[in-house]
């Protein structure tokens, strides 16, 4: 549902999106450091592969989002990570329209983006529960500041927004659920394993 | 056992083992059912066809329906007695061996599964197998219908497969794409780091 097709939104809508994605993507990529543009790489690649794997949920099937993780690990940079790695699902599955391309990546981009922000506000270096927790709360806010983005394109495009909004925010639940417990599980292993890349020294962290 | 001999023998089973793939054709057969004729023809991909290969027909449990050889050109025709799986194998002669499987629904309904013990060739009973030919204008649209609907169902099987195949290069593709991207971009940020680093101290 995070992919909405070509014709669905109005031109304004259109024309905003495309410009947040715009502007997105040239911070991003202005405030990236050269050494982190392979993760950049993996990590869209990671976002590309993720919505390709349809899991069954109630009556319909779900995929994976992950712009959680993705803002938690990549910032800013999740802005051009996801632009190349929606604009591949587009051309190679027909996953959500080009025109559109601008208002998907924005989004998923702009809640990747707050997650940061909210992970690097409730994380503690020197304390991995807390840590933890920030995560899976960015791995769930994420999704669902997605989908009520979701509902308020399609509100803003003509389609009333308490019924687009409830059957968008209500199929993302399990969704979000089950990326709260995948990105608090992802930054575990990645706090064990490379903590330097969360921007924390590897020394700093004990078990609490 | 020294050695020496120890590597020539080391030396040998690698060469045999990494000759195997490098034949540089594939031997394929493929075969329709004529009514109850199964026809075909064995070739080499890229290029040409095998001359007086043995052609042997099994059922799914193994059993030899028919053998056969094929002409010059490759080709090759058997008779379907019942109504099972055919599975063709051509061999080359050579290692190169090739099947493929001709399923019961796409040959005519008036074989059996099985050959009755003794052959019903007079009679009512050769009657009740062969099926009443249609009698009217709907029942023979109806009739080709359902003989198309058979001989197409392969066909389809093989495309629905085929786009399987597709949806996973295109997954691979697409994760190719982003890696040969990143790695683009890494490239370049650095030549223009280096030419940066080189211009501020000559």
């Amino acid at each position: 549902m995070a992919h909405i097709p070509d014709g669905v939104l109005s031109a304004p809508v259109l024309l905003v999106g495309a410009a947040v994605s715009l502007s997105g993507c040239a911070y991003g990529l202005r405030q990236l450091a050269t050494e982190r543009i392979p993760q950049v790489a993996l990590m869209s690649a990671v976002l590309f592969v993720a919505a390709l794997v349809h899991f069954p949920v109630g009556l319909s099937s779900m995929h994976l989002m992950l712009n959680g993780l993705a803002g938690i690990l990549l910032g800013w940079a999740a802005f051009p990570a996801l632009l190349v790695a929606l604009l591949l699902q587009a051309m190679l599955f027909g996953f959500g329209g080009l025109i559109v391309l601008g208002v998907n990546v924005m989004n998923m981009a702009l809640p990747a983006v707050l997650c940061r922000a909210l992970f690097v506000a409730l994380s503690c270096s020197g304390n991995r529960r807390r840590t933890l927790i920030a995560a899976g709360l960015a791995g769930g806010i994420g999704v669902m500041l997605t989908a009520l983005l979701v509902a308020l394109a399609l509100a803003l495009s003509g389609q009333e927004f308490a019924t687009a909004a409830k059957l968008v925010v209500f199929t993302h639940i399990p969704v979000a659920v089950i990326e709260t417990i995948f990105t608090a599980a992802v930054i575990s292993l990645l706090l064990q394993v490379k903590p330097e890349v969360l921007g924390f020294a590897s020394t700093e962290m004990n078990d609490d | 056992m020294t050695n020496h001999t120890l590597g020539l023998v080391v030396f040998a089973i690698s060469l045999s083992v990494v000759s195997e793939p490098t034949w540089t054709h594939k031997l394929k057969v493929f075969a329709t059912a004529e009514g109850s004729r199964l026809a075909g023809y064995a070739y080499f991909t890229p290029g040409g066809r095998p001359h007086q290969a043995a052609v042997t027909v099994t059922d799914a449990d193994g059993n030899v329906l028919a053998t056969t050889i094929t002409d010059d050109e490759g080709r090759f025709a058997v008779e379907a007695k019942r109504r099972v799986d055919h599975h063709i194998t051509v061999g080359g002669g050579d290692g190169h061996v090739a099947t493929y499987t001709i399923k019961a629904d796409e040959l005519p309904d008036r074989l059996l599964p099985s050959l009755p013990a003794s052959l019903p060739q007079t009679g009512e009973a050769s009657k009740k197998i062969l099926p009443a030919l249609p009698a009217s204008d709907a029942d023979w649209r109806a009739f080709i219908d359902q003989s198309i609907a058979r001989q197409i169902r392969p066909l389809r099987e093989q495309l629905d497969a085929y786009q399987e195949k597709i949806w996973w290069h295109d997954v691979l593709g697409g994760i190719g794409y982003i890696l040969g991207l990143g790695g683009l971009a890494f490239g370049l940020a650095e030549r223009r780091r280096r030419m940066d680093a080189h211009r501020s101290q000559p």
